[in-house]
């Protein structure tokens, strides 16, 4: 009886091995499979690190481009005084560079978060 | 008048520079082996040589001047080069540490094995952007010496060259992230001296209120620039600094793709604070300095200890200042000269050491043989013409090439040519046509903001034309630029 469970158990990692070498024909790169999981994590890191990059560089844009046209269309802003130097002169002189700063520290903290994640799923 | 202080400090900071190099040298002979000391170098260190040599001709002397000249305006400009720092921290810094290249040409390499012809248009294409970007230094060299000495200005674009090439075939800079470092506080310090001077000096007088009061009036009487220009430097400026050629090579000594990153984000701190400077200074200008005009806005800050003080108070202000605007043209210079010199002789001198010191000296000497064959325009919108070249050429390559699997060599090759002819076509067009505000001689005058996605387009739709040619390893190369490394905690 315990014949044919025996002779089922070897002939089982037969039909695998004879699998691979018959695909193989495709000329498919050799690397390529074994290594797809770790593929999909990668391309999932890459995604979410742009995603973040795009978000950031966006908000960006927009702050500066919007700046520009407020003050290219609403010159009442430079009416506004400060220590007797026009508002515009504070916020491009001054006030932008922190917010470049924050945004530089931010992503850094999420960038390394995503790889932090990354590394806990991939191994 | 020829001050006898500026001659000193310009000696003084070109022997410090040498002297440095040589020691900084013999000291990483003999110590170490240097390549792996400078992959440990601390990130606030190289944070300050990555600062010491991006702050160049344009942000020392040119800042000021554009805001003497273009009021509000030149307020962008600072903005620009800081916020291009934050979009390279986006996209650029932590793949490109990785990805194991010293250069944009081994960067191309990388990517796309294959394609010898792009590496190639690559690399002509950073000699070209490392003479462009020299020209301008030699242009600010040679006004400061002139202005402040009294002596020829063909003479300071010779120091220049001179210590520059003594520094780098020596092999000096390369090593030596010191000297770039000590240059960004020096620098740092050559403005702060004499702001601090001069608002002591100059700030009683606004106690009176008629006098506070007219200051707003001579900020705004001058005309700013147009929405459109304003667009297209931000862009210029956001995207160019992305490929700078000096600038890159500075992230291979960071330790990791992380700690490139944290440098990065020290270098936004350090531009920020030494931009307040030259805004400040060209405040100043607007409201002291008299009879500038397009030709010597440039000198706002090497005119304005004269104009607030005399004697020999202001001689000894303008020394600290020459001596700043000398460190600033020497460090970008020998960084520039070091990519240079690096491209050339590779792609000419199969990357002999030779070769190497004779690429300098052409790296150096024909950027002088053009300053002092061309005239200085504004010594930051000459850059921001630059940055408006890299940003229409580089920046699609390392950004797509970074992010995009489907990129391919003949997209990449195509994209680069069509920005580099439209930037290139207009910004020779518009220099040869008579200066005034149409809106297409704009368009010609600040090209960035429909060259730049003109560039990314091409790239985009001929890669998709040519699916086939992907590489075959992609994956692999995508997951050496974005894996963290091992060592990352």
């Amino acid at each position: 009886m315990s014949e044919p469970l025996g002779r089922f158990a070897q002939q089982r990692p037969q039909r695998v091995r004879v699998q691979a070498p018959q695909d193989a024909s495709l000329n498919i790169p050799a690397t390529q499979p074994e290594q797809s999981a770790e593929n999909f994590y990668v391309r999932q890191l890459i995604r979410s690190q742009l995603r973040l990059a795009m978000a950031v560089a966006a908000g960006l844009l927009i702050m500066l481009v919007g700046i520009s046209a407020i003050l290219a269309f609403w010159p009442v802003v430079s009416q506004i005084m400060l220590f007797n130097i026009p508002l515009p002169w504070w916020i491009l002189g001054v006030g932008i560079y922190p917010l470049i700063i924050i945004a530089g520290m931010l992503y850094n903290r999420t960038a390394a978060r995503n790889e932090r994640r990354y590394r806990s799923i991939s191994r | 008048m020829t001050n006898l202080f500026s001659v000193l400090a310009l000696v003084l900071v070109s022997l410090t520079t040498m002297l440095i190099a040589f020691y900084g040298l013999r000291l990483s002979r003999t110590t170490s082996d240097f390549y792996v000391a400078s992959r440990t170098v601390r990130p606030w260190w190289n944070a300050s040589a990555i600062g010491g040599e991006y702050l160049s001709a344009a942000s020392f002397l040119g800042v000021a001047g554009l805001i003497v000249l273009s009021g509000q305006s030149g307020l962008w400009f600072p903005i620009g080069y800081t916020a291009g720092y934050l979009m390279l921290l986006l996209f650029v810094a932590a793949p490109l540490r990785r990805s194991q290249a010293y250069t944009i040409p081994d960067f191309a390499q990388i990517r796309f094995e294959d394609s010898i012809m792009l590496r190639k248009i690559t690399t002509y294409l950073v000699v070209i952007i490392c003479w462009l970007y020299i020209v301008p230094q030699m242009h600010g060299a040679a006004l400061t010496l002139s202005i402040a000495t009294g002596l020829p200005g063909w003479i300071g674009p010779l120091i220049v060259a001179a210590v520059v090439c003594l520094t780098v075939v020596s092999g000096g800079m390369r090593s030596v992230t010191f000297v770039q470092a000590f240059q960004y506080w020096f620098k740092l310090a050559a403005l702060v001296i004499p702001t601090l001077f001069v608002l002591f000096q100059v700030l009683p007088e606004y106690s009176v209120p008629e006098r506070a009061a007219a200051v707003a009036g001579q900020l705004e009487s001058i005309s700013s620039m147009s929405l459109y220009e304003t667009i297209s430097i931000i862009l210029a400026l956001l995207f160019g600094t992305l490929g700078l050629p000096h600038v890159l090579v500075r992230f291979y000594t960071n330790p990791t793709g992380h700690a490139a990153r944290t440098t990065t984000a020290i270098v936004l701190c350090l531009l920020s604070v030494f931009y307040l400077l030259p805004t400040t200074l060209g405040v100043l200008g607007i409201l002291y300095t008299k009879d500038l005009s397009a030709s010597n806005a440039d000198a706002t800050i090497l005119l304005l200890p004269q104009s607030v003080f005399d004697g020999i108070l202001a001689d000894l202000l303008t020394a600290v200042v020459v001596g700043g605007a000398f460190a600033a043209f020497l460090s970008t210079t020998s960084g520039l000269a070091v990519s240079l010199a690096g491209a050339l002789s590779q792609e000419f001198f199969n990357g002999t050491v030779r070769g190497f010191r004779i690429s300098t000296v052409l790296a150096t000497a024909i950027p002088v043989v053009v300053a002092l064959l061309t005239s200085s325009l504004a010594l930051a919108g000459a850059i921001g013409n630059v940055f408006a070249f890299t940003a229409s050429t580089i920046c699609p390559l390392l950004l797509l090439g970074i992010w995009w699997r489907s990129l391919t060599a003949r997209g990449a090759i195509a994209g680069m040519l069509a920005g580099a002819a439209s930037c290139g076509l207009a910004l020779l067009g518009s220099s040869m046509m008579p200066h005034n505000d149409s809106f297409w001689v704009l368009m010609l005058r600040q090209p960035a903001a429909w060259s730049v996605p003109l560039a990314f387009v091409v790239m985009i739709l001929v890669s998709k034309r040519s699916k086939r040619k992907i590489p075959t390893n992609v994956e692999r190369v995508m997951a050496l630029l974005h894996v963290p490394e091992r060592s990352y905690k």
